[in-house]
């Protein structure tokens, strides 16, 4: 039985890792003169950070994942917000 | 080697390449682009010092990624909002 937990639990790190991997590749795909890539960004990011909570609630830390899952919601939104009514603006 | 400790390397092994990926995004010329790189930069250094804590057993580790996962949305949010600008609200 333990040896069924351990696959599920390494299939979940693998397809972490792949998300990851897609994210670290969508970051720096698009150029900079694109305009308003920021908001393409910050969806990438977001990507990258449910794969990070995947893997935190795998290794065993749940307290750090739900803080995290709580937490990154309003930095993404406040990163786009500033965005918009700061540097979008000028 | 079993697979678990396997699939944990790999996850590492991605998460520095991702890091490397937010890091070079921390450098652009706007702030919002800083925001993102540094933002994606804290979760994975944080998830790389858990699986570097599983692996070699290094209890200290937990400590720090705690500090930087509760630590680096908050910096986030409050870097955003000098980036909106006061006088918006």
């Amino acid at each position: 039985m333990d040896d069924i937990f351990t696959i599920i639990k390494a299939a979940l790190l693998l397809a972490s890792a792949v998300f990851v991997l897609l994210a670290a590749f969508g970051i720096l795909r698009f150029k900079d003169d694109l305009e308003r890539v920021l908001y393409a960004r910050v969806h990438i990011l977001g990507v990258a950070d449910g794969a990070c909570i995947l893997a935190l609630l795998v290794m065993g830390e749940p307290l750090l994942a739900g803080a995290y899952f709580i937490l990154v919601p309003f930095a993404s939104h406040a990163i786009a917000n500033g965005f918009y009514y700061g540097e979008d603006k000028q | 080697m079993d697979i678990l400790t396997l699939s944990e390397y790999i996850l590492m092994a991605a998460l520095a390449i991702y890091a490397l990926a937010s890091m070079r995004i921390a450098t652009r010329k706007t702030i919002g682009m800083g925001l993102v790189g540094v933002g994606g930069l804290s979760i994975a250094v944080a998830t790389i010092l858990i699986i570097v804590q599983n692996i070699y057993g290094i209890a200290f580790c937990k400590d720090i990624a705690t500090a930087l996962v509760l630590l680096g949305p908050v910096g986030t949010i409050a870097f955003a909002r000098v980036l909106r600008g006061y006088s918006n609200g």
